[in-house]
């Protein structure tokens, strides 16, 4: 292909969704990103004026760290238990069953979440209160006699947040691992290569770009979240998505929650920049 | 492979067709039935207001839409921040908006709605004086900016089967007899404000000591179950017993004793927050007139009783749909008593400073949890 | 491998459905509970799916919805899945780039994007309208396709693409014949998972849906201050009922190669 045939193409194929992107969220993602550094949201007649006070608020207020940490951290375990959940679920769907159920099995993972959040998240408030249908399940099956009251902890949030994060990662490591020829590993077994190392050295590192990706879609989103914590949460659903919501709904600071919310955005990014380079260094390692 | 190209095709179709039917026939305007009911130049009444909260009763696109040939479309809000948000970027849309009074204030200063020319209303002269003389509604001039329609109180609901005796002062949602069992609303406002008026502070608007504040809100907190933020919650929680008690707003407190919940709603002697919410016409209304119409109409006796009928009201504004309640209705027998009325204290419009303050100060004490 | 392990395999399988399906089961059993409060034990009763059927609100709504996500997961997958293919096929400068921003809508809570919106259009002077909210629906969709479509191409045979071209294919038969049947469970995926993120969008419906348009989540939101009876319990048990059979009858179809 001629470079000027090619670059005509890379345009045609990127240029309608990244137009859309550009303005449908990068553009006003902009604006908020100005406003994190002005004093007062510029419309009407309020006087604006450049200034770092947001950011300076939020590194004077320990409090903001804290909650910033504690979001990470729930971000942290939600992508584990994703990850740990749902990796042999993925590998069950792709090795083992037999492949005319892969398609519908697949389809059923994420049917669930064709169904809204809010009604999602007082079932399981229904399922894990005190004297719900959890407690009735385990009395009747004769394992508690008591009450694991796991509604309005900390637990609660995280059983929540995988449950709806779940199928992202089960679907991404699917599509990873089901591209693994089953050719493959049928050579490596007659090659006397045990279940163990066929796993460690052929499924395991062509499923990492889909750990990754599921990883990103979890880890990413979960760190801002505030539905799941408000509504399961209870006295510990204080979190940094929360705050940022209350800047945008109960009070009109806007500036200080757009603050908030790209401070977390770069954390996110340093984060990923760090992971990126770790795994170009393991790769030079293993002389990829 | 077939299957695959008619899968291809029947996704080609559902996306061509989508995109038709958007570009067409907009899914979301009413259905076909409705619109070819009515005549197609109707005037739309566009109003914003909380979902479920009587304007939106059937009865009233019944008697006043169809009376006046309106339609009346609504805009739901979830917090009184998103009224101004919505009259700050969409100008000239709505016709009618129902801010509390602390916050007509706000939309006022900025200019977001007009004066109201009380004379055109009917109903006017119909308000208890208290309300109508209230000086929230107006400006330095004295010009009438908001008419006030219901009122109520944020004060104390528990659960009559638990506490048989009744509840006798503010101080139960910090006593550790009940730890574990408090529901507390959600709000840095109704947060500071009760603890200020638990530590004996008439004047919770401003503090004698924010500090004390914030140590009365950190023993409130190892008290509390979870915090709220809607009637629905709070009912779910209280009917599955996860709370016994808790600030609760007293209409929502009757809807819930009327649904069949074992729920008792008191103002306790140290006191509790009140709020009057206000109907008000946003600058450059639309439809002008027909806003005065809906204004006079929602402040009539008609309207309010209908309502408590239908749904549940909080308390009214007139006289006259005060007089033709039952006696031992909740909103006469309670909320008419002057001396309930003497113990509360009504929200007052707080400085962006103060919200920023006080906002900062529940975010805190949360976050230690 | 040895018989044990495909037993313990399904097992495992049935036991994530399980939790997966848990409190799908328990929200439509509350649709069929006489309670309004979602009270235990169980009092069976059909009232709000009765009720239901009289709510023009929330089945307008409803439809509204279906409508928008199918709109929303078929063209942020079509045209999520063309950036996906010059992303993995060509080397480019700038290609980094456009993997970062990807971050934005995912990282920065859709409240905040659905509020800036508001402003850009207002200021834009482009008032609220269908097309408003399926700029937002879409711009949100597109990194969930772009990325899960990324996973897909990364390192997919292309020898076989090849082959069939130098047997003298088109390329558009290459690509139906050979290319689409292996890149299918990223699509479905995509389709599935931007149908879900716009099916279940609150924040960015309800402040960009023109007046008088509403969609089930902003229906729930909205109505969740007053209270929201067990029909929004109804409503979603039909929902899951359709959306089962849907999956189940197409599934049928759909052959993962």
């Amino acid at each position: 292909m001629s470079p000027w045939r090619r670059s005509l193409a890379l345009v045609a194929l990127l240029a309608p969704a990244y137009g859309w992107l550009v303005f449908a969220v990068i553009a006003p993602l902009t604006i908020m990103l100005i406003f994190s550094f002005l004093n007062d949201v510029p419309i009407g007649e309020r006087v604006v004026f450049f200034t770092f006070e947001n950011y300076r608020d939020f590194f004077q207020h320990a409090f903001y760290w804290r909650l910033t940490a504690k979001s990470l951290l729930t971000g942290f375990y939600t992508t584990l238990l994703c990850l740990v959940l749902g990796y042999p679920m993925a590998l069950v769907m792709a090795k083992v069953i037999p492949s005319h159920w892969r398609a519908a099995l697949f389809m059923l993972v994420i049917v669930p979440f064709w169904s809204n959040t809010i009604v999602r998240l007082y079932s399981w408030a229904i399922v894990l209160r005190k004297g719900g249908v959890l407690d009735l399940l385990l009395q009747a099956l004769g394992l508690s006699p008591g009450s694991l009251e796991i509604l309005y902890t900390y637990r609660a949030i995280l059983i929540g947040l995988v449950h709806g994060y779940l199928p992202y990662m089960v679907l991404t490591l699917y599509i990873a691992l089901d591209r693994v020829d089953d050719s493959l590993l049928e050579a490596a077994a007659s090659l006397g290569a045990n279940a163990w190392q066929r796993f460690w050295r052929i499924l395991f590192p062509l499923s990492i770009p889909g750990m990754i990706s599921g990883s990103i879609l979890i880890f990413i989103p979960v760190i801002g979240s505030f539905v799941e914590p408000r509504l399961l949460g209870g006295r510990a659903g204080t979190m940094i998505g929360t705050i940022i919501e209350d800047q945008f709904v109960q009070l009109f600071k806007w500036n200080f929650g757009a603050t908030l919310s790209f401070l977390l955005l770069l954390i996110v990014l340093i984060f990923m920049l760090a992971f990126g380079l770790l795994l170009r260094r393991t790769r030079l390692l293993r002389g990829e | 492979m077939k299957a695959q190209a008619l899968l291809f095709v029947l996704l080609s179709i559902f996306l061509i067709t989508a995109c038709a039917r958007e570009a067409g026939a907009p899914p979301g305007t009413a259905p076909a039935t409705e619109t070819t009911a009515l005549p197609a130049e109707t005037v739309t009444l566009r109003v914003i207001n909380w979902n479920g909260y009587g304007s939106d009763e059937s009865f009233v696109l019944e008697e006043f839409g169809k009376k006046l040939n309106v339609k009346i479309e609504h805009d739901y809000i979830n917090s009184e921040e998103e009224i101004l948000t919505k009259l700050r970027t969409s100008p000239a849309t709505y016709d009618a908006i129902l801010p509390n009074v602390a916050y007509l204030q706000i939309a006022m200063q900025e200019g977001l709605i007009e004066p109201i020319d009380t004379s055109r209303l009917q109903n006017w002269e119909k308000l208890l004086p208290r309300f109508r003389d209230l000086p929230g509604l107006r400006d330095a001039s004295g010009a009438v900016y908001g008419v006030p329609w219901v009122w109520g109180a944020t004060a104390i609901a528990y659960n009559t089967e638990k506490f048989p005796g009744g509840i006798q002062s503010i101080q139960a949602l910090w006593d550790p007899a009940n730890k574990g069992q408090v529901g507390i609303f959600d709000s840095f406002e109704d947060a500071v404000v009760f603890a200020g008026l638990a530590l004996g502070d008439r004047t919770p608007y401003q503090p004698d000591d924010l500090q004390a504040v914030k140590q009365k809100l950190m023993e409130l907190l190892d008290n509390v179950k979870t915090l709220w933020a809607s009637e629905d919650e709070f009912n779910k929680l209280f009917a599955n017993g996860d709370i016994t008690l808790g600030n609760y707003w007293s209409g929502a407190a009757a809807r819930a004793a009327k649904m069949g919940l074992p729920m008792a709603f008191v103002v306790p002697p140290e006191g509790a927050l009140g709020w009057i919410d206000t109907w008000a016409i946003p600058k450059n209304a639309p439809h002008k007139d027909l806003a005065y119409q809906w204004l006079d109409y929602m402040i009539s006796p008609e309207f309010y009783l209908t309502w408590d009928s239908v749904a549940g009201a909080p308390a009214p504004t007139t006289q006259a749909s005060l007089d033709a309640l039952p006696e031992d209705h909740f909103n006469r027998a309670v909320m008419g008593d002057p001396e309930v009325l003497a113990r509360l204290v009504f929200m007052e419009t707080m400085t962006p400073e103060t919200r920023e303050e006080w906002n900062r100060l529940w975010e805190e004490v949360k976050a230690g949890h | 491998m040895s018989r044990v392990t495909p037993a313990l395999a399904y097992l495992y399988a049935l036991l994530v459905l399980v939790f997966l399906y848990g409190p799908l089961i328990v929200m439509i059993l509350m649709g069929l509970n006489r309670s309004p409060f979602y009270e235990l034990p169980l009092q069976f009763d059909l009232v709000w799916f009765r009720k239901l059927a009289t709510n023009e609100r929330i089945l307008n709504a409803t439809r509204n919805s279906i409508v928008l996500a199918f709109g929303v997961s078929l063209l942020s997958t079509f045209i999520g899945t063309l950036a996906a293919w010059a992303m993995t096929r060509y080397r480019f400068q700038g290609r980094n780039l456009l993997q970062v921003l990807l971050i934005p809508p995912i990282a920065i809570p859709w409240l905040i994007l659905a509020v800036a919106l508001l402003l850009m259009f207002y200021w834009l002077k482009i008032p609220r309208s269908l097309f408003t909210l399926l700029v937002g629906h879409v711009g949100v969709a597109l990194p969930y396709v772009i990325l899960v479509m990324m996973t897909r191409f990364q390192g997919l045979d292309r020898t076989l693409e090849e082959a069939a071209r130098s047997l003298g294919a088109s390329p558009l038969v290459v690509f139906l014949r050979i290319t689409l049947p292996l890149i299918l469970p990223g699509l479905v995926a995509s389709v599935m998972f931007t149908f879900a993120v716009s099916f279940d969008n609150f924040t960015l419906s309800h402040f960009l849906a023109p007046q008088g348009v509403s969609t089930l989540p902003v229906e729930i939101y909205t109505s969740i201050r007053k209270g929201f009876t067990p029909e929004i319990n109804a409503i979603s048990a039909i929902v899951f009922f359709f959306s089962a059979a849907l999956v189940v009858l197409s599934s049928r179809e759909i052959k993962f190669v």
